[in-house]
């Protein structure tokens, strides 16, 4: 047609990126009212099923509906192109949206019946919708992107996680795997901990960080080595997984993450160092932050293993901070300050591109309120700290208050994601 | 379907249904200039329906009647006053001497696809008192005479042939070219253009990779004079880059003709 010479370039819509985040936003609260009303399960084992409820509220509901989103919008940036398919990424909301309170629901009464095995179908539906949409739009893309290549691969690992997990649910009722499925929760947990939310995390952050500080720092040689670490130790952890030898070989693909965490801490330092705008704003600082958190969960695993190796038995409540501060702490961390720094733009651009041109158009990032972020920042560290301390002191009183901090931080975050969701365009 | 009225541009309809194209020309054979899209992009965005209705000789409700078909809801409330159609020739026009006339061409221009505004306005501005602003252009620029009409202008438009039309300006007795009130914040992106003729600083970042738009943009700003802006060619709106300007105490305002090419127009206060 004679009226769309180029789309190239056309952003994708807000109507495909929008719902996830505000899939996002309840999750967490949903999630933080599950950690206030469950903190006693936090003194026990971490096979149980009010944790494995919160872990996939979090890692689902949360982490991943809203880096769905946000790499919807980004993918297409990144690689210079426009995203393949609009009805993909509805199907990948869909599917997700419905499979994964069905799946929460069932881990929450501990029913690994129906609801829970469609809820894992439907969310590995929605995840190969997501895979299959990014690995066209960046065939179809010119331009080679290594920041794409991160978020395709760890798709990938996500895919495999999920599908993993769909044999997990299904192994309780009928048997399809060879051992029993809290066997293979270790190689599940890490395909989707680091296979997935490390690999895209680098890879998103090491392209938004320096954008964010308006940096001329760029060093794509270093993040191909980040890259190729990342996916060895995964590689060499599956094999150990399957192939077990001494427990002592664990520390190899610990390692391994910790040079490339290292080598990704020297790079965010560089753009840091580069930058040209002076003063960071606290959606950076806080994302900034979350790059250090990453070494916390690194050391307490090597102290995991450590126990492991003394006395082969494992720390329950060492593994249960572990998990807590890579989702709660790491992960949370980053999306709290990243939301910020993505949504307002998302919706300015909903709301004033077609009105552009007319006057003055007011800043995105007056769209939410600062100042709740910062009562939200704060409470939300202080909430962390406090839980994390709790789960090693096996401290109830402790446990709630941090819980009721978390929950703060949600209900604070979400004030701010609907201020963002509800701005109407100032009189022109 | 979004509801339409006389003071609907033509770029809206075109991105709303891309139909509307041929429903349009279909109206009188000059729109199909509408199919250059280079024209399509400099003039859908400044052109109203009822601008286009006197280009093409033709009234509103020829438009509504072809339009309706298509899904767009009709709002005949919006009538607007027969503002530049001065189908006889003005007293301004007559007494008038050839050396008074300063003569403008810009159909080259258009041809290669580029915005006449700006020597437009350069000319404009250099206009003498008495003196008579012929523009030479394949159309009739009612956007144009309605933007200079604001200024104090008079004009006429004397059509040649099909494809070559002399416009007139004059500016009326006593009326200087208007300074525009900065203290007023809702200026659009033509008043703004206007104020800043003559003083432009171009940059075109459509060929850069992301973050080089950015980065290359606030060079420019830091090299800026003070009274100049800076005009910038992009491929979207850069939203990023916005709450940097505001930080550096810049003003923008913003144009998008089309996916893929946004202007915008950055100044300080």
């Amino acid at each position: 047609m004679f009226a769309t010479t180029n789309t190239s370039v056309k952003n994708t819509s807000y109507k495909v990126v929008l719902p996830f985040y505000l899939y996002a936003a309840i999750s967490f609260l949903i999630a933080t009212i599950f950690l206030l009303t469950s903190t006693r399960a936090f003194l026990g084992h971490y096979f149980q099923p009010q944790i494995l409820a919160i872990t996939h509220t979090m890692a689902l509901g949360w982490g991943t509906m809203i880096i769905l989103g946000a790499s919807h919008q980004l993918v297409p940036v990144l690689i210079e192109s426009k995203l393949y398919s609009n009805v993909l990424a509805y199907l990948s909301f869909i599917f997700a949206a419905i499979g994964i309170p069905m799946l929460v629901y069932g881990f929450y009464v501990f029913d690994m019946g129906w609801p829970s095995q469609w809820g894992s179908c439907f969310v590995a539906v929605a995840i190969l919708s997501y895979l299959i949409n990014i690995a066209i739009s960046i065939t179809k893309s010119k331009s080679e992107n290594i920041h794409a290549v991160f978020v395709f691969t760890a798709t990938v690992w996500l895919f495999l996680t999920v599908i993993l997990g769909l044999a997990q649910v299904h192994n309780f009722t009928q048997i399809i795997l060879p051992a029993d499925s809290l066997h293979y929760l270790t190689l599940h947990a890490h395909a989707g901990i680091v296979g997935w939310f490390l690999l895209l995390v680098l890879g998103i952050a090491s392209r938004l960080i320096p954008m964010f500080l308006i940096s001329k720092y760029n060093n794509v040689k270093l993040l191909w080595w980040i890259y190729a670490l990342v996916n060895l130790a995964m590689l060499v952890f599956v094999a150990l997984f399957l192939y077990p030898g001494n427990n002592e070989f664990l520390f190899i693909p610990v390692l391994l993450i910790f040079i490339s965490l290292s080598l990704f801490i020297y790079y965010c330092y560089w753009a840091y160092k580069k930058r040209i705008r002076k003063q960071v704003d606290e959606q950076v600082k806080l994302s900034l932050l979350s790059v250090f958190m990453l070494l916390l969960p690194v050391m307490l695993l090597m102290i995991v293993i450590i126990f492991l190796i003394r006395s082969s038995q494992q720390n329950l409540n060492l593994i249960l901070t572990y998990g807590f501060i890579i989702f709660f702490g790491w992960l949370t961390a980053i999306i709290l300050g990243m939301t910020f720094k993505t949504l307002p733009f998302i919706v300015w651009n909903k709301v004033y591109h077609q009105r552009s041109g007319l006057g003055k158009t007011p800043n995105p990032k007056d769209l939410f309120n600062n100042n709740i972020f910062k009562i939200m920042a704060v409470a939300y560290l202080a909430g962390i700290i406090i839980f994390s301390i709790a789960i090693l002191l096996y401290n109830v009183l402790l446990l709630k208050t941090g819980a009721v901090l978390l929950l703060f931080t949600a209900v604070l975050y979400n004030w701010n994601v609907l201020k963002v969701f509800m701005h109407k365009p100032s009189k022109l | 379907m979004i509801t339409i009225n006389a003071d609907t541009k033509i770029a809206t309809l075109l991105k709303e249904n891309p139909a509307s194209l041929e429903a349009i020309i279909s109206i009188s054979p000059k729109f199909n200039k509408l199919r250059n899209p280079l024209l399509r992009k400099l003039m859908a965005a400044r052109t109203s329906i009822n601008m286009a209705s006197k280009v093409g000789g033709c009234t509103v409700k020829d438009f509504f009647n072809k339009l309706e078909p298509l899904g767009f809801t009709i709002d005949n409330k919006v009538e607007r006053i027969e503002s530049t159609a001065i189908k006889q020739v003005p007293p301004f026009m007559q007494n008038i001497n050839a050396a008074d006339i300063i003569e403008l061409d810009v159909r080259a221009e258009i041809e290669t696809g580029k915005d006449p505004l700006n020597i437009i306005m350069k000319a404009v501005k250099q206009l003498k008192a008495g003196q008579l602003f012929k523009l030479i252009n394949s159309f009739e620029p009612v956007p144009l005479m309605l933007l200079l009409e604001k200024q104090g202008f008079e004009s006429y438009a004397e059509t040649i042939d099909d494809n070559l039309v002399y416009t007139y300006f004059h500016k009326s007795q006593g009326a200087a070219i208007k300074e525009i009130d900065t203290s007023n914040a809702s200026e659009g992106w033509d008043e703004m253009l206007l104020q800043f003729t003559g003083n432009l600083e171009t940059v075109d970042v459509r060929h850069l990779e992301m973050p080089l738009p950015m980065l290359t943009i606030l060079d420019a700003l830091d090299k800026l004079p003070e009274a100049k802006a800076l005009y910038v060619i992009h491929k979207r709106i850069p939203v990023f880059l916005l709450p940097e300007l505001a930080e550096r105490k810049f003003e923008y305002r913003i144009k998008e003709v089309a996916d893929g090419e946004v202007y915008l127009l950055i100044f300080k206060k």
